[in-house]
């Protein structure tokens, strides 16, 4: 096999492989690694990080960044949930003299406000980036701010407590014998992946990476496609904030914090590159799954939690140092 | 700007005519309250409260309430400000023990009383102005309430054994340093209790969420009890046994503050919660920082320094005292079915 052709394989399976490695490591450090309900956990627990990093790897194929996802998390969470009490129902009922009373037929209404405040959060950041040309870096810190004031100000800075138990589904129950969460992370993996390697948009995504300006030129709207991407990511964001609001039961002001970073690091432990144009939606999943694996074996023994983040920011770093396409001088 | 300076010296001649105190002013007396954040519901619970002192709704007193943003150098500026403004009294509620005392010494060396509350700050570094009685706090004991829920979990096999699991606040906070010497105590005193586990969940239900998840493989069945430092992380505790498809009437749990959520889960019977008086923390700062701006004769106008027979009224176990000892201590109060009905109500 020459060079090219097996840098190209590393490329591909290299964090594949490297993820069988730590799982096999873990299971022989731990005998309940590979029971059956410890990995549902690790799906589990990956599930909304998994879904951001999804979002963000749009974003970071085009060059961009979305620092605000962890805001979107907890903003598309409390406007969401506060539809789903049973007062607020009530009083939109009240007040708009409708004849439909509160009750479990409002959830899909209040999943598709969350995931509309998401929309609207991440066309704000894309119109800023595409139009205005302002950096993504400059635009999403600014969201990251904004969104987090606006979450506190929806809520008071009170949480939306006990949510109904058909909002909770989404986050506690199962389908096929898996949790949902992990339904949804496979739903919104098949469907990303299609779009980024089965249709034109997907190679418009990496032709606005790879090269915007020949993007540009060669009749693509790269505008569209910017702005696109962090719609893209706001979506998504708030379906991970309604998730993890339907998982703990009660939707949080402070929920999400700094999700941002390890959607970030997924995506890179994925071999996603920050300049945009190279990377695949299976390496972060990869990556989100490589990262709750560390977490959840260091759990399992016990080690304690300020180690881990230690051992994932290494672990980060070693990952893009050892990424072979980094080598060709790109 | 005219009619509203008549307006709050109507409100204090009223005050004085319905004879609560000696209040007549022309100004508004200027109380600034520097939280560490808002992000959560106890500093909310906290900020309502010292909204709802009597002396506030009368308009005796004008009370602004700042946000720390969870940051040491955020609540210093804000200090800054507040000297530079001429309020009459600060309170105080520091991001942590050793990260307040700058601040105090400004305020003091600006001849601004310092009330604490809720968490003091290291007065070591200011033994001058905890003398002169510039620095004064209210609050509640932490390794009390870490004793107090260990006690709860264990209350059923302390004697016979069992196994309990502690999450915990992030480590080094005042806060999870005293509710875990709490938590030890009462560890000490059941020799056959195990413990298996003592991790931090940074006080997030998420993440206690994760970590419990975790510690039900690797214990299958065979933990009794989970000690949540606080309520957020025995609730994330209960989800994770919930989801996990387990009996949470199998496992005895118990967390502190008493925030909304866990007190539906007390009226479930899922869980135990220690409560934290947020109201009487912040209202008894306020009439602390009264009776520096009144002086002596002043007389608390809260009803938590009353005796009485409602669980608010702490007056026998918190006396007032003129109102200058050096330190108050509001008692916790176990969330028991025979309040928890009023206190729910109290949070609509």
């Amino acid at each position: 096999m020459d060079h090219a052709l097996l840098t190209a394989y590393a490329r591909r399976f290299g964090i594949f492989i490297a993820f069988l490695v730590l799982c096999m490591a873990a299971s022989l450090w731990n005998d309940n690694f590979f029971s059956e309900g410890n990995l549902i956990n690790v799906l589990r627990q990956s599930s909304i990080n998994g879904i951001l990093a999804i979002g963000m790897t749009f974003v970071i194929l085009t060059k961009g960044i979305d620092l605000s996802v962890g805001s979107l998390v907890a903003l598309a969470g409390v406007v969401s949930a506060s539809f789903a009490t049973i007062s607020t129902q009530m009083m939109i009922t009240d007040v708009f003299g409708l004849n439909i009373g509160a009750g479990p037929h409002w959830v899909g209404f209040a999943l598709g406000l969350g995931l509309l405040a998401g929309l609207l959060a991440g066309a704000i950041n894309g119109v800023l980036v595409a139009y205005f040309s302002v950096p993504a870096f400059v635009v999403t810190l600014g969201m990251l701010s904004a969104a987090r004031g606006a979450t506190q100000v929806f809520t008071d800075g009170m949480p939306v407590p006990a949510l109904s138990p058909e909002y909770r589904w989404i986050g506690t129950g199962e389908l096929f014998g898996l949790p949902s969460p992990v339904i949804i992370l496979a739903a919104v993996f098949l469907v990303g992946w299609v779009a980024l390697t089965r249709t034109r948009y997907g190679r418009y995504v990496y032709a606005v990476g790879g090269n915007e300006k020949s993007a540009k030129t060669s009749g693509i709207n790269t505008r569209g496609i910017i702005l696109s991407v962090y719609i893209i990511s706001g979506v998504l964001a708030a379906l991970g904030g309604m998730l993890l609001a339907a998982r703990t039961g009660s939707a949080l002001v402070q929920a999400g914090q700094a999700y941002e970073l390890d959607a970030i690091a997924a995506v890179v432990i994925g071999g996603t590159s920050l300049a945009g144009g190279v990377g695949t939606l299976f390496g972060t999943l990869v990556g989100a799954l490589i990262i709750g694996v560390v977490n959840n074996i260091l759990q399992l023994e016990g080690v304690q939690a300020y180690y881990q983040l230690i051992i994932k920011g290494g672990i980060i770093v070693f990952a893009v140092l050892l990424d072979p396409s980094r080598r060709q001088g790109g | 700007m005219k009619s509203l300076i008549t307006s709050v010296s109507l409100a204090a001649m009223m005050a004085v005519g319905s004879g609560t105190a000696a209040l007549a002013q022309d100004d508004p007396i200027r109380i600034g309250a520097a939280l560490y954040g808002l992000r959560a519901e106890f500093m909310q619970l906290w900020a309502a409260g010292a909204e709802s002192h009597p002396a506030v709704q009368d308009g005796t007193v004008e009370l602004t309430i700042f946000d720390g943003n969870y940051d040491a150098l955020v609540q210093q500026n804000q200090f800054e400000t507040m000297i530079t403004e001429g309020y009459d009294a600060i309170i105080f509620v520091p991001i942590d023990v050793e990260a307040g005392a700058t601040a105090v010494q400004m305020a003091y060396d600006a001849g601004i009383p310092v009330i604490g509350s809720n968490t003091r700050i290291n007065t070591d570094y200011v033994p001058q102005v905890v003398e002169e009685g510039m620095y004064q706090y209210v609050g509640s004991n932490d390794v009390l309430a870490g004793r107090m829920e260990a006690e709860a979990v264990m209350a059923d096999f302390c004697e016979a054994g069992g196994r309990v699991v502690i999450i915990e606040g992030p480590i080094g906070q005042s806060a999870q340093i005293d509710r875990r010497a709490g938590n030890e105590q009462a560890l000490a005193e059941c020799p056959n209790v195990e413990l298996l586990e003592m991790q931090t969940a940074n006080w997030s239900r998420a993440e206690a969420l994760t970590l419990m998840e975790n510690w039900l493989t690797s214990y299958q069945g065979d933990i009794d009890g989970v000690i949540g430092q606080n309520d957020e992380m025995a609730l994330g505790a209960i989800e994770a046994i919930t989801q996990a498809g387990l009996d949470v009437g199998d496992y005895s749990i118990a967390g502190i503050d008493g925030i909304t959520d866990a007190l539906v889960a007390v009226q479930d019977g899922t869980m135990v919660s220690i409560l934290q008086d947020a109201n009487a923390q912040a209202q008894g700062a306020v009439d602390l920082a009264l009776r520096h701006v009144l002086g002596e004769g002043y007389e608390p106008m809260s009803p938590i320094w009353q005796e009485g027979d409602a669980w608010y009224n702490y007056g026998d176990e918190m006396p007032w005292n003129g109102g200058t000892d050096a330190e108050y201590n509001v008692p916790w109060t176990p969330v028991t079915q025979d309040i928890v009905g009023e206190l729910l109500d109290a949070r609509q």
